[in-house]
Order: structure tokens, then C-alpha cells, then sequence
């Protein structure tokens, strides 16, 4: 067993196999804590938030949203790229960490997986609402229509998101499930009730763990790791297109694609740290999820921190020097204009506040990081407004000028998003081991 | 359920249960030496190098995975081609649309090889593996999905050892039991009372 005396140790508390195995498989076999329930309540009440707001888009129309002629992306794609940004650390995690081996993620894949596919079940509305008429929402599928062969247009990066956000969402759920189905089994032989022994024998799909289907599950798994690594950077890569292929000033940067993927991978983070800390401190993991990791997870945040920071500074020192007034104006009223409130948001939070993950203090004190992950957060959501936003609210012609505010029914559908996210979360952790327990086992005895 | 097992069925073992997978490593090491062919190995967990040391080579899966990565890349420039070049060509911005815009549909080329390549891998894998919704699974010890590890040797296959020799090398070689005739059974299907019974007379 490879030990390097000087890491401390990947698990904690001195597990056993079995040990492992009875942690994990608890908040399965027991009935849900209180605050589980209150959790989940809250997740309910703001997943009908949504189902409200939406359907009051629906059935009034899109005019219930404040976006307008100029400003015609507003409050609904900053909400799309920002979850979209959320569900990269999953596969981060799962895959590039896989890739470089790096131990430390087996605590920490499984939950970040799921956290990937629910943040684009959430990012997925956004687009679809915005169309105006969800129920045409396969429209952009390159389906033959009613009048003739005209099919998609293949050269817009709008088209490409449909193919990228949808290719990334199957891979990811293939991945994830095919990650779970060990553990499924492992729930399945200790299930007692007949509900619980049929519906993990379902899903186990006979898995007996034979040395034989270890072995190409592990190839499996590694190729899988291997194609989703290029997958999740072209993921945000085509979303930054949608905005970096325009001639909109403020938009039309070719740092985008880079700069957005350090972005996306830096929110992930911080959500990954957010719900990680809870579940850590609500079901009693701090023996899987250690200290270490959450230094690990910091450092990643600041460097993908800095990453951002250097872009913004770039996109500013590129406008002043490019001699064009159009691009010299957006970014001047990025930082002084109506929005300048917005933008020093964001440079607080994101160029800013991570800068103290350079103590070791600060990363490694649980509600500390905490509050920080929390700034993250709502500081990659203002990159997007900014982006967004200061970018269209003044274009070429000042006639068209005009300031853009949210309504409540925006407003509603973005915290509704929360709470299908929670929902989806809450019901994760309920249902299926939040810890991959077959990979833990792996490193118990591990330091790394 | 589909209520045929298709694995170890009929069969009855010699099974070693260990509790460490070093141990476990060793005993197929010293087994495998001695001539005695095991039929394979059940634990919770990979084990590193086992699947070396039963003398299994490594899978081939990763060709199927590449063929069907090559035949996700030339349905998104077969889709992207006939649609935008040959069917119906859309000019927009007077931009040409022949086999120029190429670079254009290297996005859809790309996703396409990856979707491709992962759910055929995995459609692959599952073949192989017989793994299907549903299906009976077939083990020989209850814990093996949780910290036993099980060596599992086909009394029906002939072997150079007699039995009882086969038994006392298990045991030494660190077996925490060691039983001469196993079937397969699953807990999915069967009625906790009857699995108990059932593993009682095992």
C-alpha cells in the first residue's frame, strides 16, 4: 500500500471496510434527520416559487420579463451561464483530478457529480423559457419542419450550445450513474425491506463486483474521465462563444473561452465548497471529508480565482489599447457607469476575497470558508450580469440607451432554480450513498 | 426481474472469504502458482493489480470505444453537411456555405464523438459484463459488497490439488472461512426469512 509518511491521512477516525460501509449507508437506512426536513421543505417551497413564475411566463408571455429591444438578455442567460458555470466542478473533479490522480477527490466526486447534472437541469430552463414558446423548445434540434427541409443553422454557436449543454448532461449522468451502480449494490445487500431490495436490485443491474467486471470498469472509467475532460472545456468554451463570436463590444474578446472555463470551474467550487460544508457538518462526515480536502478545494479557488482576476485586468488593458472607442466606452461604463455598483461587486468578489486563501488560517476553517464560498458565489453571478448586461444596456446608437432592472418574476424564477436544485440535492442525499463508498475503500489506508 | 441467472449458475465453489485485499492478492498469487485455476474473485472494492495476477488481460473495450467515437464524428459531419451544404443551403451575411464553413461544424463534430463514444463504451461495457435492469444478481457471500472479498474456485472444473488441500491452502493463506460448497444466491429477489434458511444450510 502506498504511503508517503509526510500527508497526513485521506480518511480519518481510523475506518474499517465495514465502518465505511454502515457511515455511508446510514441517512439511506434510517428515517430523515430534522434537518433534513427542513432543508428539503425549503427546496420544495421555492421549487413552487418556480413552477409559479413559470407559468405565469407562460401563460402571460414574455413580457412579464423586463428584458427589452436592447437589453434582450438579461436576468435569464446571466442565470444559464452562472448555473452551467456551477456544474463544472463535478466534472472536474470527477474526471481532470481522475486523470492526474489525484486521491483526495474519491470523498468528494460523488455529491460534486450530482450537483453538476441538477445545476443544468437548472441552467436548461433558462433558455427554453426565453424562447417565448417552451412547448416549440425542440425547435432547435436539427429536425426536418412542417414547410420544408430548412434545417438548424450549423455556424452559430447557439446551435452548438443546444449540442454541447445536451451532450454534457447525458455524459455526465452516464458517468455518474455508472459510478453509483457499486454502491447501489452494496445498499442492495443490506437492504431489508422488499421496496428497498427491488427498486437498488433494479438499479444495480446484477453487479456482484467480480474481478473481471472490475477490470473494465475501471477502463471504462478511465476513458469516460478521458473524454469528459475535453467535454467540460468545450462546454464553457461554446457558451463564452455565444457571446465572443458577436460584434458587441464588451463581447467580442477572444479571452472569452478561456476566461470563462477558469470562471466556471471557480463558482463550481465555490458551490461544491458551500454544499460540502453542510453535508460535512449535517451528516456527520468530517472523518471523509477532512480538512485536507477542504485546503485542496480552496487552493483550487484561488488559483481559478486569480485566473478570473488576470482576465478581467486583461479585458481592461486590451479595450484602453485598442484604440476603439466603442470597446474603450463599454468598459469605462463598466467600471463608472449606472452598473459600476455591479462591477465592483464583482471585482471584490471574485479578484479580491479569495486572495486570503493564501493563510493557511483561512483555508482550513470550516465557516471561514464558508462565508467565502458564499461570496464566490454571488460574485460569479455578477461576472455574468456585468458581462451581460453593462454590455447591451448601451450600444452604438445612445437613442437605444436604456437601464435594465429584473421583475419579480425573474427574480422568482432564479430563486426557484435554488430550490430545484435543493430539491434534487436533498433527494440525492437521501436516496443514494453521498460518498463513493467502493473508492473510499480504496484509500483508507492511503495518505496522499 | 428477469429471474434467470446467467453467471454462476448450476455451479457449486470452493470459496475463500478474506478481509484484506493484500491477503487476498496473495492467496490468488500463491494458488495461481501452484496450478490451482480459480474462477474469479468477487470483492467491494477494486483491487489493484488482481485482475493481473488471475492472469486476465486487459479489456479491449477501449477499441469499441474508439469505433464508436469515429462513427460519432461522421454522423455530426454527415448531419452538418447534408443539412447546411447539400439540402439547403442558408446564406446569411452573404457567408458561403460549402465545404469552406468546415470549422464551423467542428463544435457538433466534437460533442457528437464524445456522446458517441461514452454511451457506446458504456452500452459495451454492459454487454459484456451482462448487466442489464432487472437482472438476478448472483453472489456467493452477503458482504461482498460491503468487506469480504471472495475467492471462488468451480468444484466442476478438475483440478491437479485434491479438495481438502485446496481448503487448508486457503486457510493458510489468511482465509477468515472457507467453505467447499457454495452456490450462488441473491438478495434482491428472495424473502429475508428464506434467504436466512437458504444460508443456513449452505
Amino acid at each position: 500500500m502506498y504511503s508517503a509518511d509526510i500527508r497526513q491521512p485521506l480518511v480519518t477516525g481510523g475506518k474499517t471496510y465495514s465502518d465505511v460501509t454502515a457511515d455511508i449507508c446510514r441517512p439511506i437506512e434510517n428515517k430523515p434527520t430534522n434537518s433534513w426536513w427542513l432543508g428539503f421543505s425549503i427546496g420544495v417551497v421555492l421549487l413552487l416559487v418556480l413552477a409559479g413564475t413559470l407559468a405565469w411566463t407562460v401563460w402571460e408571455g414574455i413580457g412579464t420579463w423586463n428584458t427589452n429591444k436592447s437589453v434582450m438578455w438579461g436576468w435569464d442567460i446571466t442565470n444559464f451561464v452562472f448555473w452551467v458555470g456551477i456544474g463544472h466542478a463535478g466534472t472536474l473533479i470527477s474526471a481532470v483530478l481522475l486523470l492526474f490522480r489525484q486521491k483526495w477527490r474519491m470523498s468528494i466526486n460523488r455529491s460534486a457529480e450530482a450537483m453538476t447534472i441538477f445545476a443544468v437541469f437548472c441552467a436548461a430552463i433558462f433558455p427554453l423559457f426565453h424562447m417565448g414558446r417552451v412547448w416549440l423548445g425542440f425547435w432547435p434540434l436539427p429536425l426536418p419542419n412542417a414547410f420544408g427541409s430548412l434545417w438548424v443553422n450549423f455556424n452559430s454557436p447557439l446551435l452548438w450550445d443546444v449540442f454541447a449543454i445536451s451532450t454534457y448532461l447525458s455524459v455526465s449522468l452516464v458517468f455518474w450513474y455508472l459510478g453509483l451502480i457499486p454502491d447501489i449494490a452494496t445498499v442492495r445487500d443490506r437492504a431489508t425491506s422488499k421496496a428497498r431490495k427491488y427498486w437498488y436490485g433494479f438499479f444495480a443491474m446484477g453487479w456482484n463486483g467480480s474481478a473481471k467486471s472490475w477490470g473494465r470498469y475501471e477502463v471504462v472509467a478511465l476513458i469516460l474521465a478521458g473524454i469528459s475532460t475535453p467535454l467540460v472545456l468545450s462546454v464553457h468554451t461554446i457558451v463564452s462563444m455565444d457571446f465572443a463570436t458577436s460584434v458587441i463590444p464588451g463581447w467580442h474578446t477572444t479571452i472569452f473561452p478561456p476566461y470563462f472555463v477558469a470562471g466556471a470551474i471557480f463558482s463550481g467550487f465555490g458551490m461544491v465548497l458551500t454544499l460540502l460544508l453542510i453535508a460535512r457538518h449535517v451528516m456527520n462526515y468530517q472523518d471523509y471529508i477532512t480538512k485536507e480536502h477542504l485546503e485542496a478545494m480552496t487552493k483550487v479557488i484561488l488559483l481559478t480565482g486569480s485566473v478570473v482576476g488576470l482576465a478581467y485586468i486583461t479585458e481592461f488593458v486590451i479595450a484602453a489599447y485598442s484604440g476603439y472607442e466603442y470597446e474603450q466606452y463599454a468598459f469605462a461604463n463598466r467600471m463608472f457607469g449606472p452598473y459600476a455598483w455591479a462591477y465592483w461587486t464583482m471585482m471584490f468578489c471574485n479578484l479580491m476575497a479569495p486572495q486570503v486563501f493564501w493563510s493557511k488560517w483561512a483555508r482550513t476553517t470550516p465557516w471561514f470558508i464558508f462565508v467565502i464560498s458564499i461570496v464566490v458565489n454571488i460574485g460569479m453571478w455578477f461576472e455574468r450580469f456585468v458581462i451581460i448586461v453593462t454590455s447591451l444596456h448601451r450600444d452604438f446608437l445612445p437613442s437605444s440607451w436604456v437601464m435594465y432592472h429584473a421583475t419579480w418574476v425573474e427574480v422568482g424564477i432564479f430563486l426557484g432554480t435554488f430550490g430545484l436544485f435543493f430539491t434534487c440535492f436533498f433527494l440525492f442525499a437521501k436516496f443514494l450513498p453521498v460518498i463513493n463508498m467502493a473508492e473510499i475503500k480504496t484509500i483508507i489506508k492511503d495518505k496522499e | 426481474m428477469i429471474d434467470k441467472s446467467i453467471l454462476l449458475d448450476d455451479k457449486t465453489f470452493t470459496v475463500g472469504i478474506f478481509d484484506d485485499s493484500d491477503k487476498l492478492l496473495n492467496a490468488v498469487g500463491t494458488l495461481k502458482k501452484k496450478g490451482v485455476k480459480i474462477f474469479d474473485c468477487y470483492t467491494p472494492f477494486p483491487v489493484h493489480h488482481l485482475d493481473r495476477a488471475l492472469g486476465y488481460e486487459r479489456t479491449n473495450i477501449s477499441i469499441g470505444a474508439f469505433l464508436c467515437g469515429l462513427l460519432g464524428s461522421l454522423t455530426g459531419f454527415t448531419l452538418a453537411y447534408s443539412m447546411n451544404v447539400v439540402d439547403w443551403p442558408m446564406i446569411i451575411g452573404g457567408k458561403p456555405q460549402d465545404i469552406s464553413v468546415f470549422t464551423s461544424f467542428i463544435p457538433v463534430i466534437f460533442e457528437l464523438t464524445i456522446l458517441f463514444t461514452a454511451f457506446g463504451m458504456v452500452i459495451l461495457f454492459f454487454a459484456r459484463t451482462r448487466m442489464i435492469h432487472g437482472i438476478k444478481e448472483d453472489l456467493l457471500s452477503r458482504r461482498q459488497t460491503d468487506d469480504h472479498m471472495v475467492l471462488a474456485i468451480d468444484n466442476g472444473e478438475p483440478q491437479d490439488m485434491s479438495a481438502s488441500e485446496i481448503q487448508s491452502l486457503l486457510a493458510s493463506e489468511g482465509a477468515i472461512d472457507v467453505d467447499a460448497s457454495r452456490t450462488s444466491f441473491n438478495t434482491s429477489l428472495t424473502d429475508e426469512d428464506e434467504l436466512a434458511k437458504q444460508l443456513m444450510t449452505k
